[in-house]
């Protein structure tokens, strides 16, 4: 009888106490897969969320649930995935993969009226009007090609050579920017344009013909696993490391690390803070870091933890406008955080960036040139504005 | 196929049509997926199992579907026209594989079948006004028999409908002769010739009809994804097509659906694992192990798949016609062993 009557107590005892609020978060990125070198972001986004639940019991009091999920960098996977998280798990947003798989989800993304943050930064992509529910977190593809162009028209080179893979990430931005005409508009010559499989491991026939066109630059579209093959086969015809300049997906330790001598001189586009810089979002990290590890110590993750920061403020907004307490009516949360999201100008985001400015969709459109100097990337500038 | 294989057929089909109104759009999703996989790896089978064709072109053939559909569908053709056409041009495409098989045998023939892979793969990156190269070719949705294909819901009973036909069709082909010179084939030309049967013949036949019935998978898969993309019918999904079937259990005509509901839900059910433990990140990772080692696995232990296993526990529920005999009975009875007659 004692033990009935303990239970009906614990059992009102537990009732009175109201339910916490939650919000999900859904990432996918590749953990395994072609680009899992720079899957940074994946860790970021998701440890940012986890250390506000540490630090402060969530966003505005309400738990935040971030699940991480292996969208393998497979299109059918990521269009699974894609489904789970705004249906299963009632994401109230979503962070997802490749070029190929947001492009392919853009009119879903609308109808299901969800908050998304794309890690592709195809331009096809960003359109505030056409896809309001999607954002960015830097500049695009091709403005960071142009970013590279101006440099090289600066600088009075004039041929140009870009590199890419054969697949929507690689191709889909070259022909952007070569229907542009903006090559042409700064005065270069797009002398070739060279693709290879996205998983090549040997790419010497391709350095063989870049070294034959003669160019003042090469660009990379691709991420950091192709940039260390084109590197080192190039290194292997002669070519100097010097000529390349890669997107900002191969800004990597891992270049360096692996290449040596062979990396000196490359150039990458940069928009976000390295990995240990002395800002006030490291300090967070590292303070995070003394409860829970950091799987990935790079860049990408800072762009990550970039992207938590921009997320959890406007979910916070979004509570506040919400009445203190995110609305059980799912729909109609997402359209509130969306809002808020778009509303966002000059938010710190801890020095990863220049202040971000959401109303355009893009964060942020500031970027510069880094250049792997004794084994570091060493800013070569100041942010330029990639408009 | 009997009347009690029938009832399974439908049967499976009912339950997971219940699944997916039970589990909402993602389990809709699963449910076409699967689906989907079935039908292709009926196509499959019915080329290696029952005909010993080894292809590993499959992919690219589903492509063909879900490219020849989506265009047919943008150009406002209906859902059901679209899948045929796109099963017309999957038979057309598959006879052009074929035809090196009229010369090459077993491996030599795979390395054929590989190259076109390849080829198709190519075709679907560079031929932009029919594919919308590597950008893909967006499906806008359509109608099937009247009803809107809109979301994953309403595709699911398209696809469950095409796939109880194919499955009842392919079982039915075993009983007519067609379906057995399909086996004598596989088990030896060199007897088939001399048995009367034309093998060039019969060859094509297994291409043209496996074709259709990729080409449909195709169509459905690009409906279901509302993109056909170069990317989506790579040697991977070739790939996973032949585990399907060896799987599922090679010539059995349950083993396509197992092994296809086995490939498409096993990556769900380890990262299920993994979430619940904790370890979805290091499980994440061991799912390609996982499903290389299972695919060994059967091919050293139980060649037959999983059909076999489960033949193990209901010996009569499951007519396996496996490649050590000729007796097709196609009726669900376990064939007799060599030298028992």
């Amino acid at each position: 009888m004692k033990l009935k009557a303990a239970a009906a107590i614990l059992a009102l005892a537990f009732a009175a106490v109201p339910a916490r609020a939650q919000v999900n978060v859904c990432i996918w990125g590749t953990i395994t897969g072609p680009d899992a070198l720079v899957n940074g972001m994946s860790y970021g986004l998701r440890d940012y969320l986890q250390f506000l639940n540490q630090t402060q019991g969530g966003i505005a009091g309400s738990k935040v649930n971030s699940l991480l999920l292996d969208g393998r960098y497979k299109l059918d996977e990521e269009l699974k995935i894609y489904r789970r998280c705004v249906d299963e798990e009632n994401a109230v947003f979503i962070s997802g993969w490749s070029t190929g798989s947001v492009k392919a989800l853009r009119d879903q993304i609308n109808n299901d009226a969800v908050p998304f943050m794309t890690q592709s930064f195809a331009s096809e992509v960003l359109d505030p009007k056409k896809y309001p529910y999607i954002f960015m977190a830097g500049p695009t593809y091709e403005q960071q090609m142009a970013i590279a162009f101006r440099d090289l028209a600066a600088r009075g080179g004039k041929k140009v050579v870009i590199m890419s893979p054969d697949n929507e990430y690689g191709r889909g931005p070259v022909n952007v920017v070569r229907q542009s005409g903006i090559i042409k508009q700064l005065g270069l010559d797009l002398v070739d344009t060279v693709e290879f499989r996205f998983d090549a491991q040997d790419l010497t026939a391709q350095m063989l013909r870049v070294k034959s066109r003669n160019p003042d630059m090469v660009y990379i579209q691709a991420s950091t696993p192709q940039a260390i093959a084109i590197l080192r086969d190039a290194a292997k015809v002669g070519l100097s490391a010097k000529l390349f300049i890669g997107n900002l997906y191969t800004i990597s330790p891992t270049i360096p690390e692996q290449l040596g001598e062979s990396a000196e001189g490359f150039r990458a586009i940069q928009a976000y803070a390295p990995y240990g810089t002395d800002i006030p979002a490291m300090k967070q990290i590292d303070q995070f870091a003394t409860k829970a590890t950091v799987e990935k110590k790079d860049i990408y993750y800072m762009k990550g933890w970039m992207e938590g920061i921009a997320i959890a403020a406007a979910i916070e907004n979004a509570i506040k406008t919400s009445g203190g307490h995110p609305s059980p009516d799912i729909k109609q949360f997402r359209q509130v955080v969306r809002e808020q999201m778009e509303a966002q100008t000059n938010l710190d985001d801890g020095g990863i960036t220049p202040p971000l400015n959401f109303v355009n969709h893009q964060g942020s459109v500031q970027a510069r040139i880094a250049e792997i100097n004794a084994g570091k990337y060493v800013p070569t500038g100041e942010w330029i504005d990639a408009k | 196929m009997n009347t009690r294989h029938l009832v399974i057929v439908v049967g499976v089909a009912v339950l997971l049509g219940l699944l997916s109104l039970v589990f909402g759009r993602y389990g809709a999703y699963l449910v076409n997926a699967v689906a989907i996989a079935g039908i292709g790896a009926l196509s499959l089978n019915l080329l290696i199992g029952y005909c010993g064709q080894i292809s590993f072109a499959q992919g690219a053939l589903l492509g063909v579907g879900a490219y020849t559909a989506g265009n047919l569908s943008n150009a406002g053709l209906g859902g059901l026209t679209a899948i045929l056409g796109a099963g017309v041009l999957g038979a057309i495409i598959s006879a052009l594989i074929g035809i090196p098989a009229l010369r090459l045998r077993g491996l030599y023939f795979a390395i054929a079948t590989l190259a076109a892979q390849a080829i198709l793969e190519y075709l679907f990156k560079i031929l932009d006004p029919i594919t919308n190269g590597v950008s893909g070719l967006v499906i806008k949705p359509t109608s099937f028999l009247g009803f809107p294909m809109t979301s994953d819901a309403s595709l699911v009973l398209p696809s469950l409908i095409i796939l109880v036909v194919v499955w009842i069709a392919v079982s039915r082909l075993l009983r007519i002769d067609l379906g057995r010179a399909f086996l004598v084939v596989r088990e030896s030309e060199i007897v088939a010739k001399g048995m009367g049967i034309d093998v060039a013949h019969t060859k094509m036949w297994a291409f043209l009809i496996s074709g259709f019935i990729a080409g449909m998978a195709g169509a459905l898969a690009g409906f279901a994804n509302r993109l056909a993309s170069p990317e989506a019918f790579t040697l991977d999904l070739s790939a996973d097509y032949i585990a399907m079937i060896i799987i599922g259990g090679l010539g059995t005509w349950p083993g396509p659906l197992i092994g296809a509901a086995f490939v498409v839900l096993l990556p769900e059910v380890i990262q299920r694992a993994g979430e619940a433990a904790g370890i979805s990140d290091i499980l994440s990772a061991l799912r390609e192990l996982v499903f290389g080692s299972l695919i060994i696995l059967f091919l050293i232990f139980e060649p037959r798949g999983l059909t076999a296993l489960l033949s193990r526990l209901k010996p009569r529920a499951i007519g396996a016609v496996p490649p050590d005999s000729l007796q097709a009975t196609g009726d669900g009875r376990q064939p007799q062993q060599r030298g028992s007659r």
